[in-house]
């Protein structure tokens, strides 16, 4: 009885796992191989409370067992909860050092993204990715982004990004190989910046 | 005694969506997005055992199975041809486990796998091209210790690799490395193209296309964002050069195109061919005509004749 109480409150996942899953990682894979181009969410997914559609979907097409995630304070409602554990089989970790999804709002306090871990010299690639909701992205000039991925360059803005996120993007930045790559998801668009991605603020 | 063996009606069915399971797709998936952050590192992957044997493609096959989706269309290439036993195998495994579309031509593709070319048509933003890769590591002739080289690429040290290709230039007076030519991408890490063509390596260089790499056997991706930085290591004194020939395409008559030489007899008769049956085929009905195509009036030798 308690147990259908339960289940009965949990949203549905992808409603085909192999194709929304697919086309979710392939709009992620372009994201991240070209930095600064927004992406729209290419699924509709359920959203419990706490995340956005974009993120959701990003962690359902990503996230399973193998994975550690990370919810900000304003992001790890129960619903968020249930809903990773059931769809994804991940574990959620309160140790943000731990995690290999960050997620977070734009307007949490964001000084746990220095903890985040950016890998080592000689496997980089156990670094963190860290995905901060936001409310709108457009590609008015206020950030000019360079390098791989980017055809000279690109114009980028993100709604209400504080300035200590810059000044942590730019040691991140000088980590290289080893960061952070960080995946921007408003309601219905996805754009990332890549560990190399050179940010100049306008 | 007759003898029948009852396969299942439809056995395509037995299999998730691109023959590997949802889980392996996305931890290979997480490699891609590890890979694409930090271009030509190499990221290890729980590899799976695959329907082919090693040496077959066992790595792009992997890569493309997680990358590929519904509304894709495959092109497989082996040598730039879409006809040898390799392309038409994974050509086939793919059209059957993802029921994919399927295309000889480069610009109908959205994901082209290869194994050792690169088409010679320009690729587009809207491509993917996945290379089949033995050997991932460029310094594993010169150090076979894997930790060691993990802290090469680390330190950034690669004096190793410019003595190799100084020692070719005291052997043979010039760089004698013609495939699997090493290239530094984006002033950081060293790669290994893959056994292709250095005829190919210029091409890397800002593609437009997303590239991808996977090797099977020894458990790695590693990827190349679009427009990134890729250079051919040289010399000052010695810069890198491509091959050239001084013969054009038999069948199309193409100059600017990679050739394949093909022995024709014991006489010591030979042609040159592009590599890439594609583009050949597409000249050759645009009314391209190269030396030896079939209905070339002039034969190779009433050609020679009319020379002299």
């Amino acid at each position: 009885m308690t147990l259908q109480s339960q289940t009965s409150e949990l949203l549905p996942g992808f409603e085909h796992t192999a194709f929304d899953s697919n086309a979710v990682f392939r709009v992620l894979l372009d994201a991240l191989s070209r930095p600064g181009r927004i992406y729209d969410l290419p699924v509709s997914v359920a959203t419990p409370d706490g995340l956005n559609a974009t993120t959701t979907a990003t962690l359902l097409a990503m996230a399973d067992m193998d994975t550690t995630i990370w919810l900000s304070p304003s992001c790890k409602t129960k619903a968020a909860n249930d809903h990773l554990k059931f769809h994804c089989g991940c574990p959620i970790s309160d140790d943000v050092v731990m995690a290999d999804f960050a997620v977070a709002r734009m307007d949490d306090d964001l000084s746990f993204v220095s903890r985040l871990s950016v890998g080592n010299a000689e496997y980089p690639d156990q670094s963190a990715t860290l995905i901060l909701m936001v409310d709108e992205i457009s590609n008015a000039p206020a950030m000019k982004l360079t390098g791989p991925g980017i055809k000279d360059s690109h114009d980028l803005e993100i709604k209400n990004l504080p300035a200590s996120f810059h000044v942590w993007r730019a040691e991140n930045h000088h980590l290289f190989p080893c960061g952070v790559d960080v995946i921007f998801t408003s309601p219905t668009q996805i754009v990332a910046l890549s560990r190399t991605t050179r940010i100049e603020v306008i | 005694m007759e003898q029948t063996v009852n396969y299942s009606a439809d056995g395509a069915t037995a299999y998730n969506f691109a023959y590997l399971d949802e889980q392996t797709k996305r931890m290979i998936r997480r490699a891609l997005l590890k890979a694409v952050a930090i271009p030509a590192y190499q990221v290890p992957f729980a590899g799976r055992e695959m329907p082919m044997p090693y040496g077959w493609g066992t790595g792009g096959v992997q890569v493309t199975a997680a990358v590929i989706g519904p509304n894709d269309t495959l092109k497989v290439i082996d040598q730039g041809a879409d006809d040898t036993t390799n392309a038409v195998s994974i050509r086939q495994f793919f059209a059957k486990t993802a029921n994919v579309a399927t295309t000889e031509k480069t610009t109908e593709a959205s994901i082209i796998q290869t194994r050792h070319r690169i088409p010679e048509k320009e690729l587009r933003e809207d491509q993917v091209l996945v290379y089949q890769v033995p050997i991932p590591e460029p310094l594993r002739f010169l150090e076979p210790r894997e930790t060691e080289t993990r802290k090469m690429h680390a330190l950034e040290e690669y004096g190793l690799m410019h003595v190799k290709l100084y020692e070719d230039i005291a052997r043979h007076g010039h760089i004698a490395t013609t495939y699997a030519y090493p290239v530094m991408v984006d002033d950081r890490y060293v790669m290994d193209p893959s056994p292709t063509p250095k005829f190919d390596n210029p091409k890397m260089n800002d593609m437009a296309a997303l590239q991808l790499f996977g090797a099977g056997r020894e458990k790695r991706i590693y990827a190349l964002p679009p427009y990134t930085k890729v250079k051919s290591l040289d010399f000052e004194d010695h810069p890198f050069e491509v091959q050239t020939w001084k013969d054009e395409c038999g069948m199309c008559g193409a100059h600017d195109s990679y050739l394949d030489e093909v022995i024709l007899d014991d006489q010591g008769n030979r042609m040159f061919v592009c590599s890439d049956t594609d583009y050949c085929t597409e000249r050759q009905e645009a009314g391209h005509r190269g030396p030896q195509h079939h209905d070339q009036p002039l034969g190779n030798a009433a050609r020679e004749k009319a020379a002299e």
